[in-house]
């Protein structure tokens, strides 16, 4: 089991991709909206620094202005405006979700096993692809699936979709940190839209249902 | 290379549990007195449990007349066994110790469970309510920890190789394994173990006087004088071992001496109590930050450790290497 040891830069990638992991499970656990876009705001500012890591190992001078556009986007902006939208609605809790807690932990904590084991079933091994912090990123995203899956609720939702992204940027930031600026950013944007698409739905559902629940929208209307 | 004067090995040994026996009390003083800054108090001195237990040592025991002898003894045994634990980890030195291999770092969970069942027997044969309450939720809880604790020796046993403490420092230390994700899922498994243990928010309110929402801190209702002095100052020692496995057999386990010199000795003895106080100081900021779990709910806190500590082992298996 020992075999490969990592480097203490790719060892730092890991830490941090797996204290994103770990902020996805608290979402998964989260009762209060409001806690849950905290810990959003918390797992941004994770994946922020693991751009400022990248960039500082690999001499990607690109990839600063990307850490500090996500960190101003997702760590600031981002939660700011679902925070106001949420006092705007006036609901403290997520909906119940599908699944008790400790079922859905479960569900996660397999899903993530999956992700690991897909990746690690890969077997690529190369010198410029961190493995292992792509084995989390893929738990991270699987995790996010779970969270979008089992809540019925728009902001839990949402937030499932943003840190979804999150587990996105792990991956591209470790294997493609050199991409151009342009492309980066490109995928922020993407959220931007995400964002006010979201907050649209939220407004509009709320305004039609009084409620944020999600349950409400498979019955036909007649 | 030349050595000079080296601290004989089991001068060290005796050194270790010293540092645990005398440098526990401090390190709660330092934690109780960060965390009533933190809440705008001015704090008791950071020396006020050696006083609390100076104090306590002066005065009588008084024992229900409904209680035998296991009431008295387990104070005491417990006291021994806060004693045998810091014989088998790394508390100052990164080389074994000639008693360090006397048993495993599950060898030495036996023996703090010993310890805990110890005082659990006692509250449960004082015949109080509340001390009773407080040894049956000890117990249950304590029962939901252990796997957490297997699973979480497993992962680093998977990276190691073994589970002599000395060796899991070792490997700690000598490379970055540490930064592996089973690692790092270990460790926060470990962390959340400790904050059960140690009967800290969000599983307990170590401070309060409220009966009902005790667990740990019920157990000591119906001891008095030196028994309760013991009891208190085994609760430190206990949490200055956790402290030190988490720190040194972990997380951290730098500022060790490697060579029994007396500089170093004295150094690690300073470093570990700095670091002990460190890691005293996150508990206190989380005692601030999180509100107290219900009951119930507590379970679910100990599932959550134990699934970080099996996704660790899991991650060895399954993903990539």
């Amino acid at each position: 089991m020992t075999g490969h040891v990592p480097s203490a830069t790719a060892g730092t990638e890991d830490v941090v991709a797996v204290v994103v992991l770990l902020t996805e499970f608290a979402m998964l656990r989260a009762p209060l909206l409001r806690s849950q876009v905290r810990l959003y705001a918390f797992q941004s500012l994770a994946v922020s620094v693991l751009a400022v890591v990248v960039a500082a190992t690999r001499h990607e001078a690109d990839v600063y202005a990307l850490a500090g556009l996500s960190f101003a986007l997702k760590v600031v902006i981002v939660p700011s405006v679902m925070t106001r939208l949420l006092r705007d609605v006036e609901v403290d809790l997520a909906g119940s979700a599908k699944l008790g807690v400790a079922s859905s932990t479960l569900v996660a904590l397999g899903v993530s096993v999956f992700g690991f084991f897909a990746i690690g079933s890969l077997h690529v091994h190369s010198a410029l692809l961190p493995e292992t912090t792509l084995a989390v990123a893929s738990a991270v995203v699987l995790v996010a699936f779970v969270l979008v899956v089992l809540r019925s609720d728009v902001v839990s939702q949402a937030m499932g979709f943003f840190s979804l992204e999150n587990g996105v940027s792990i991956a591209s930031l470790v294997v493609a940190a050199g991409l151009p600026l342009v492309v980066e950013t490109t995928f922020l944007f993407d959220l931007l839209v995400a964002v006010v698409a979201f907050g649209i739905i939220m407004r509009v559902h709320h305004g039609r249902s009084k409620t944020l629940s999600t349950d409400e929208l498979d019955r036909l209307r007649g | 290379m030349t050595v000079g004067l080296v601290v004989v090995p089991k001068a060290v040994q005796a050194l270790q549990v010293l540092t645990i026996v005398l440098g526990a009390p401090l390190v709660s003083g330092v934690i109780a007195h960060a965390e009533a800054r933190l809440q705008g108090r001015r704090g008791p001195r950071i020396f006020q449990p050696y006083y609390d237990i100076v104090k306590l040592f002066g005065k009588e025991t008084l024992v229900t007349d409904q209680s035998s002898w296991v009431f008295l003894a387990a104070p005491v045994v417990a006291f021994g066994c806060y004693l045998i634990v810091p014989l088998l980890i790394p508390v100052l030195t990164t080389y074994g110790l000639p008693l360090g291999y006397m048993g495993d770092i599950l060898g030495g969970g036996f023996v703090l469970a010993l310890a805990g069942f110890c005082v659990a027997l006692a509250a449960a044969e004082s015949g109080a309510p509340y001390a009773q309450l407080g040894s049956s939720r000890a117990m249950t809880f304590g029962a939901l920890v252990e796997p957490t604790i297997l699973f979480v020796v497993f992962a680093v046993g998977l990276i190691t190789s073994t589970d002599l403490p000395y060796a899991l420092a070792a490997t700690v230390r000598s490379s970055s394994e540490i930064l592996r994700p089973g690692h790092v899922l270990a460790a926060v498994a470990f962390f959340l173990v400790v904050l059960v243990d140690t009967g800290r928010i969000p599983v307990e309110t170590h401070t309060g006087t409220l009966e009902l929402g005790m667990i740990d801190e019920a157990r000591t209702l119906e001891h008095s004088g030196p028994a309760l002095a013991l009891l208190k100052w085994g609760s430190a020692m206990k949490q200055l071992i956790l402290y030190t496995i988490l720190i040194n057999v972990f997380v951290a386990p730098f500022g060790l001496s490697s060579n029994g010199a007396p500089l170093s000795v004295v150094g690690a003895i300073a470093a570990l109590c700095g670091k002990a106080m460190l890691l005293g100081l996150v508990f206190a900021v989380i005692d601030n930050l999180f509100s107290k779990l219900r009951l119930f709910k507590i379970t679910e806190f100990l599932a959550a450790a134990f699934g970080i500590a099996v996704l660790a082992v899991v991650v060895f298996y399954v993903g990539p290497t």
